[in-house]
């Protein structure tokens, strides 16, 4: 299709700055000069992938490399893709305007299990066999990185190559044997077989899963001597680790529109619900000094007037008021605003406040999960409510007024008091504003509650768990409402069809591939997307492959029972998480890993919170 | 004991292109985009006082989407009135994508008040196809077609009536047909609005076209600078 043509078809789509390209720091290199040509693909919308840190990361340290040129690519909306489908434009990356089908590797990032029908959409729209076996030329390789590798179980049949934990490395390792096999004439199965020996790397064509009479697996085995079990890669050292110096700018506004800064990677707390707790461990912080050389240098190149720092917990970082000091130094300066996401409640100063409020004063946000002190002992989220109080106390001293509090529904040993407590501590917040000679002015407090629903996760203690029934997750909703009786809360809440399907894939099987296929078939894609997401047709595919999608996500696990993931190392062992499951059937707390190491095994690496003095 | 020193703003009209792939970049983008240009090449410019202080830019007047320009204006204040011109644009240029050029900076002369016309070269992939028909519909006494109200509803308009010039002719494989339609705040006409009806009316092959606005002039039909 030649450009002009191609470009007035842009003109009848909305928004088509998703796919025009050009924006500020967008790189184009020279064909002539590359060896290797990557299609970076994030499987949903252009806001959405271009909102994503691990993109601009990957994105910059490729196209650093000058035998390699990165390019991205978004799942297109259905206005664009109809448009696509008519005129037989094939998906195309962004930089060349040039179909994918002729690069070297497709690279999808796993973000979340419900993009995975897009996934399938996105390999279609490019022209490819959907099916990993079905592509037998050499290239393009389908590979995948992203946190839910650590079990894509469910989308094994569609892709070569998984990057287990971070890819930095292994993603560049890949790339340069990929080069050497290319050129001595390797076969693509040879180079499978070489590549599954890279650290980091998971090829599942080369496992064979046999199952059981009652559905669970009976065994994984490897073929080809391939690794067994595969563990994750991570960097050691963030100090050392590539950051990028410039982010593209996307012209049209996008979901998270600034700069981004990462301060640490994984999380000391433990909370037992959270899979990225677990699966980004240990923690391993980058210094003062890096994190305000990359933060200034990205506010530079981009032009950008917000920065965030980027953690699981920002108020976790050991040096975090030198820190802030060292920021707001420039950031004041250059009339750059600062937010800080994920601020935890239970060590927040009054010097951090003060800082903060220096800042920016927006809403106060709480993620305190559960009503109950029982119940958050259950999940490991240590905080108390006289913590809450306290803290919001001096947040309305300070002049805020706006108290958001997050919470989840569906968790282990929930009951109906547990519901009630969520509203109970809403209401005490209302009282604590009420009751302070001290309270703002003339204004009026507002605390709002927003309830999602818990998926149990692999590599969490609740591996093991039944996820609750979309029925359950009404009724307690409806209770929950019920309970709340002043008009200063508001409860946000939706049904949330979509967390049932969330469930099935997060501890699905390779069984599963025939259903997404066959999902794929019927039209679903942009399954995030309320408007979009049709849980009908999914039971219809479901029904159609004589799958029983309750088996994954509501049947309790035993700990003999072999998991989908168990082949995979994420260096928190089984034993640890069995151990912590008793621990939360019990109540009782684990520290953290600053307070005491919990022996989870992820020490393995030699770096990190495991060895700090303590 | 202390000098102090006086802050003389100086308005600086820049003047730039927007072509190629900044086509698709909305009116609205374009603004937000210029922010954070102009952050980036660190000029020393004037930022809005207030809660949320951001560099005081405004366009002489926007673009719609899809269009190139190949003379579009932006005012910014800046803060040291001895800057050289010169240097704000190479500074600018620096940091732009390729798309969007900055080619030349200025004192502004007249106010944006004074824009009358825009000048349009439209030109079709046709072939040399569409020339005769064109040739024929612009050459009509009348060409009526409903415009969008700024209320949301549409009048109905008599588009000849709003031609200030027009000239058809075939370059190689395309037509071009450059217009001078009415622009600016009083009387502002979109050039697609007679593409629109000429395709209405034209029941032939479609074919691709690009609008480019090329100049803009006061209510004297003088250049706007
Ligand atoms: S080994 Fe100990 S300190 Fe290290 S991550 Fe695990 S629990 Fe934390």
């Amino acid at each position: 299709m030649d450009n002009k043509r191609f470009e007035q078809l842009l003109l009848s789509v909305q928004k088509p700055g998703r796919y025009s390209g050009g924006e500020i720091n967008s790189v184009v290199k020279d064909k002539k000069d590359i060896d290797v040509r990557f299609a970076f693909c994030f499987p949903d919308n252009y806001e959405v992938g271009m909102s994503h840190l691990g993109m601009k990361i990957l994105y910059s340290q490729f196209n650093e490399r000058k035998d390699i040129w990165c390019e991205r690519v978004f799942a297109p909306w259905p206005d664009f893709e109809a448009v696509m489908r008519q005129n037989n434009i094939l998906l195309f990356g962004l930089e060349s305007r040039e179909p994918i089908k002729d690069f070297d590797f497709i690279g999808f990032t796993l973000q979340y299990e419900l993009s995975y029908s897009n996934i399938l959409n996105m390999l279609e729209l490019s022209g490819l066999p959907l099916l990993a076996k079905d592509r037998k030329d050499f290239t393009p390789l389908v590979v995948a990185g992203g946190p839910c590798t650590c079990n894509a179980e469910p989308i094994a049949d569609f892709v070569d190559i998984f990057f287990l934990g971070e890819g930095e490395q292994s993603d560049l390792e890949v790339i340069d044997l990929y080069k050497k096999c290319k050129k001595n004439g390797k076969s693509k199965k040879d180079f499978l077989i070489e590549a599954s020996k890279i650290e980091g790397v998971y090829v599942p064509s080369l496992y064979d899963v046999s199952y059981n009479d009652d559905g669970t697996i009976e065994k994984i085995t490897p073929k080809e001597n391939a690794p067994m079990p595969i563990r994750k890669r991570i960097e050691t050292d963030l100090d050392k680790t590539y950051y990028p110096e410039k982010f593209v700018v996307p012209y049209i506004e996008i979901v998270h529109d600034r700069a981004v800064q990462e301060i640490f990677r994984g999380c000391i707390r433990g909370c037992r619900f959270c899979q990225a707790g677990f699966i980004y461990r240990p923690v391993r912080e980058k210094s003062v000094e890096t994190i305000c050389r990359q933060a200034k240098a990205i506010c530079e190149s981009t032009g950008y007037d917000e920065i965030s720092l980027s953690s699981l917990s920002t108020s976790d970082y050991t040096k975090l008021e030198p820190l802030l000091n060292d920021l707001l130094d420039f950031t004041e300066k250059d009339k750059i605003s600062l937010s800080l996401p994920s601020l935890r409640i239970d060590n927040f100063s009054d010097e951090l406040l003060e800082k903060i409020n220096h800042v920016r004063k927006s809403g106060l946000t709480f993620a305190v999960e559960a009503g109950t002190q029982r119940l958050r002992n259950v999940i490991n989220k240590n905080i108390t409510e006289e913590e809450i109080i306290r803290t919001c106390k001096t947040a309305f001293a300070g002049g805020y007024t706006a108290v958001k509090l997050y919470f989840m529904m569906g968790l282990p040993t929930e009951t109906y008091d547990d519901i009630k407590g969520i509203a109970d501590l809403a209401q005490k917040i209302v009282d604590t504003f009420y009751e302070m000679p001290n309270k703002p002015k003339g204004k009026s407090v507002s605390v709002n509650i927003s309830v999602s629903n818990f998926v149990p996760k692999p590599f969490t203690p609740f591996e093991f768990h039944p996820q609750i029934t979309r029925e359950e997750i009404v009724a307690k909703q409806q209770y929950l409402k019920e309970c709340i009786r002043s008009r200063k809360i508001t409860f946000n809440y939706h049904e949330n069809k979509t967390s049932f399907l969330e469930g099935v894939f997060a501890r699905g099987d390779r069984r599963l591939s025939a259903v997404i296929l066959k999902a794929h078939e019927k039209g679903c894609k942009f399954d995030s997307w309320d408007e979009y997401f049709d849980l009908d047709k999914w039971n219809e595919a479901f029904a159609e492959c004589g799958i029983v999608p309750e088996f994954y996500a509501n049947r309790e696990r035993t700990y003999e029972e072999i998991n989908p993931w168990d082949h995979l190392d994420y260096c928190v062992s089984k034993g640890f998480l069995i151990k912590e499951n008793e621990q939360a059937k019990l109540a009782v707390t684990t520290p953290n890993c600053r307070q005491k190491c919990a022996s989870c095994g992820a020490n393995v690496f030699g770096k990190g919170v495991c060895f700090e003095k303590r | 004991m202390f000098s102090e020193r006086v802050f003389v703003l100086k308005s600086v009209r820049l003047l730039f292109t927007k072509s190629a792939r900044a086509r698709f970049v909305s009116h609205l983008d374009i603004n937000r985009f210029m922010t954070r240009i102009v952050r980036k090449a660190k000029l020393d410019i004037w930022y809005t006082e207030g809660f949320n202080p951001h560099p005081y830019i405004t366009f002489a007047l926007p673009l719609p989407l899809g269009f190139e320009g190949k003379y579009e204006i932006m005012d910014i204040r800046i803060n040291d009135d001895n800057a050289p011109l010169g240097e704000i644009v190479d500074k600018l240029n620096s940091v732009c994508p390729p798309d969007i050029r900055f080619f030349d900076a200025v004192e502004p002369i007249k106010k944006v008040g004074e824009i009358g016309y825009a000048t349009y070269d439209i030109v079709f992939d046709d072939n040399g196809n569409v020339a005769q028909k064109l040739k024929e519909f612009i050459g009509k006494d009348k060409i009526v077609t409903k415009k969008r109200t700024k209320k949301g509803d549409y009048k109905e308009i008599d588009i000849k009536e709003k031609i200030k010039a027009f000239d058809i002719g075939v370059v190689g494989n395309e037509t071009k047909l450059s217009l001078v339609l009415p622009a600016g705040s009083d009387d502002n006409i979109n050039p697609a609005l007679l593409i629109d009806s000429f395709y209405n009316d034209f029941n032939d092959e479609y074919y691709c076209y690009t609008v480019t606005r090329t100049s803009i002039l006061d209510k004297n039909m003088e250049k706007f600078i």
